[in-house]
């Protein structure tokens, strides 16, 4: 591992890539971050943010909005935030974000939810792993 | 003894899974009509396929990213996302034609229609998705493939003339009953079969769902260096036993029996079992790869947990998406398209998105930042920039080709 570098090419190293949690079990990719300016100026990364909330507005033009209003409908909240996951979880940077928490206790990930609960743990064999 | 049997197992499970309804149909179409005029283009793309192969596994070996993750860190959401489409697209056209494959393979097998097939084909693909262990799927259907060196045994029955065979192998030129723009449309599907663009996808995240370190990567370049090639001579032993007997007696390919006819000319009976078993396990292995292939790219852009490793409902979106691909692919079957034609647009299409997969493979094995002391090296490189050229000439060069041809009448 090799830990969290003091100062990131956002660019490079962070957006676009997976985000993995405490058990190796990939929680999402980093669509878009959250950054605060410090009193000099300087700008930190808070948070990483994730899923259509945070994909449509960084894609921009009609299909970006398209996304963002989709998301914006589906969602029961009347204004929902996108997915964010502070930064004080993340451990280390590498070909992907390591985190220092489980993807159960993040409670970012609505579709997998939502698809696990009406369509996959209806099935037989949903809770084994792949076995003969 | 015990690595000596994991490296055997491994380079056989290549070999038989190496060929699929795509290089099955093309190469029995290309061996009738041109002969072995092709033989070059096979090579080509075997070559083509270990180099990049080799690539995706190293570095999805050494990064523990798929080639999809990468694709999205390099190309950006936007890009990646027209690449993702292409990339989908095809690899479900495939999924469908494999689907197609196994129903005609068991209906060869039990003159059942294949229409009543492909709904149970459906169900036991996906069974083996959602259930099988991948290396079990993996090495099960891989050594079932074997059965198609029957083919190799073949051409040997038939007693041809090998100088004559070589020597048209080695000097090709077109065929006087064929066009020259046919004779490169061909030239173009065959490309695509050999490096249909799931075989990547499939390679590089087996790899993780197997969980390779920098340590495997000497296996995993003996099962590419050894397999892929020796399964490339199956291709060429199709094209030869499908020259030596449907060639002379000018008749077309158009099913997966005829496909078998050289085999029984040859053999007989004990060798139509044996070409049956393989035709199976050929396009079941290719149908379960492909199967996953679309949900593994898909998942991988969009950040989700995927793999058989995990249980299913810890990676329900995976599973869904492999579900709903599925269903797709056997409701379009049941529109009474015909599999073999659907083939042959896979394998085109194949070579149209060839640069979209292939690209950023090589831009992410030159990156030391990921690579350290496995990033290419110069010979990786210039083959990779070769190819990179060849199949952007085979990409353009595709869509004009079958509207010239007509699809290659």
């Amino acid at each position: 591992m090799t830990g969290i570098p003091r100062t990131l090419e956002a660019k490079l190293q962070l957006l676009d890539h997976q985000v993995i949690d405490v058990h190796g079990e990939m929680v999402c990719m980093v669509d878009d971050l959250e950054l605060r300016p410090d009193r000099r100026g300087h700008l930190h990364v808070t948070a990483i943010l994730t899923g259509p909330g945070a994909l449509g507005p960084r894609w921009g033009g009609r299909f970006g909005s398209w996304i963002t209003a989709v998301w914006r409908r589906l969602r029961e909240d009347a204004d929902p935030v996108p997915g964010r996951i502070a930064w004080n979880v993340v451990t280390g940077v590498d070909s992907g974000i390591r985190l220092n928490c489980a993807r159960a206790d993040l409670a970012i990930e609505g579709l997998e939810t939502w698809t696990a609960a009406h369509i996959v743990t209806r099935i037989p064999g949903a809770g084994h792993e792949s076995d003969a | 003894m015990k690595k000596m049997f994991a490296l055997a197992l491994g380079i056989l499970t290549a070999i038989g899974g190496f060929v699929d309804i795509g290089d099955l149909v093309t190469n029995a179409v290309v061996g009738s009509r041109f002969g072995l005029s092709l033989a070059w283009v096979v090579v080509l793309g075997v070559v083509g396929i270990c180099v990049f192969a080799e690539m995706s596994g190293r570095v999805a070996a050494v990064s523990g990213r798929a080639t999809f993750s990468l694709v999205r860190q390099r190309l950006g959401p936007r890009l990646g996302f027209v690449n993702l489409c292409g990339s989908v697209a095809v690899t479900a056209l495939t999924y469908i034609a494999e689907i197609g494959g196994v129903a005609l393979a068991l209906e060869l097998a039990s003159s059942i229609n294949a229409y009543l097939w492909i709904p149970v084909v459906g169900l036991l693909v996906w069974i083996v998705l959602w259930r099988v262990k991948f290396d079990i799927m993996e090495n099960v259907f891989g050594l079932a493939g074997l059965a198609l060196v029957v083919f190799g045994v073949s051409l040997w029955a038939l007693k041809p003339d090998f100088a004559s065979l070589a020597t048209q192998a080695l000097h090709p030129s077109v065929p006087a009953t064929e066009g020259t723009p046919t004779y490169l449309y061909y030239a173009v599907a065959l490309f695509g079969a050999a490096m249909t663009p799931y075989e990547v996808f499939f390679f590089s995240s087996g790899g993780i769902e197997e969980k390779w370190t920098a340590k495997d990567i000497p296996v995993m370049r003996s099962n590419v260096f050894v397999g892929f090639p020796l399964g490339g001579l199956i291709s060429l032993a199709i094209a030869a036993t499908s020259m030596l007997v449907l060639g002379s007696s000018g008749i077309d390919v158009e099913s997966l029996g005829q496909v078998a006819l050289p085999v029984v000319v040859a053999l007989g009976k004990v060798g139509l079992i044996f070409a049956l078993v393989g035709f199976f396990a050929a396009t079941f292995g290719a149908a379960c790869e492909t199967g996953l292939s679309v949900g593994y790219s898909i998942s991988q852009y969009f950040g989700w947990q995927w793999g058989k490793f995990v249980a299913p409902r810890r990676a329900a979106r995976f599973h869904v998406v492999m579900l709903i691909a599925t269903i797709m692919a056997v409701g379009v079957l049941l529109t009474t398209a015909d599999p073999i034609k659907v083939t042959e647009y896979s394998v085109v299409f194949s070579a149209v998105a060839l640069p979209l997969t292939y690209l950023p493979i090589l831009v992410v094995a030159n990156d030391t930042r990921y690579m350290g002391a496995h990033v290419n090296g110069r010979l990786a490189n210039v083959l990779g920039s070769f190819y990179l050229v060849v199949i952007l000439i085979a990409s353009l060069a595709a869509i004009p080709l079958m509207v010239l041809t007509k699809a290659g009448q």
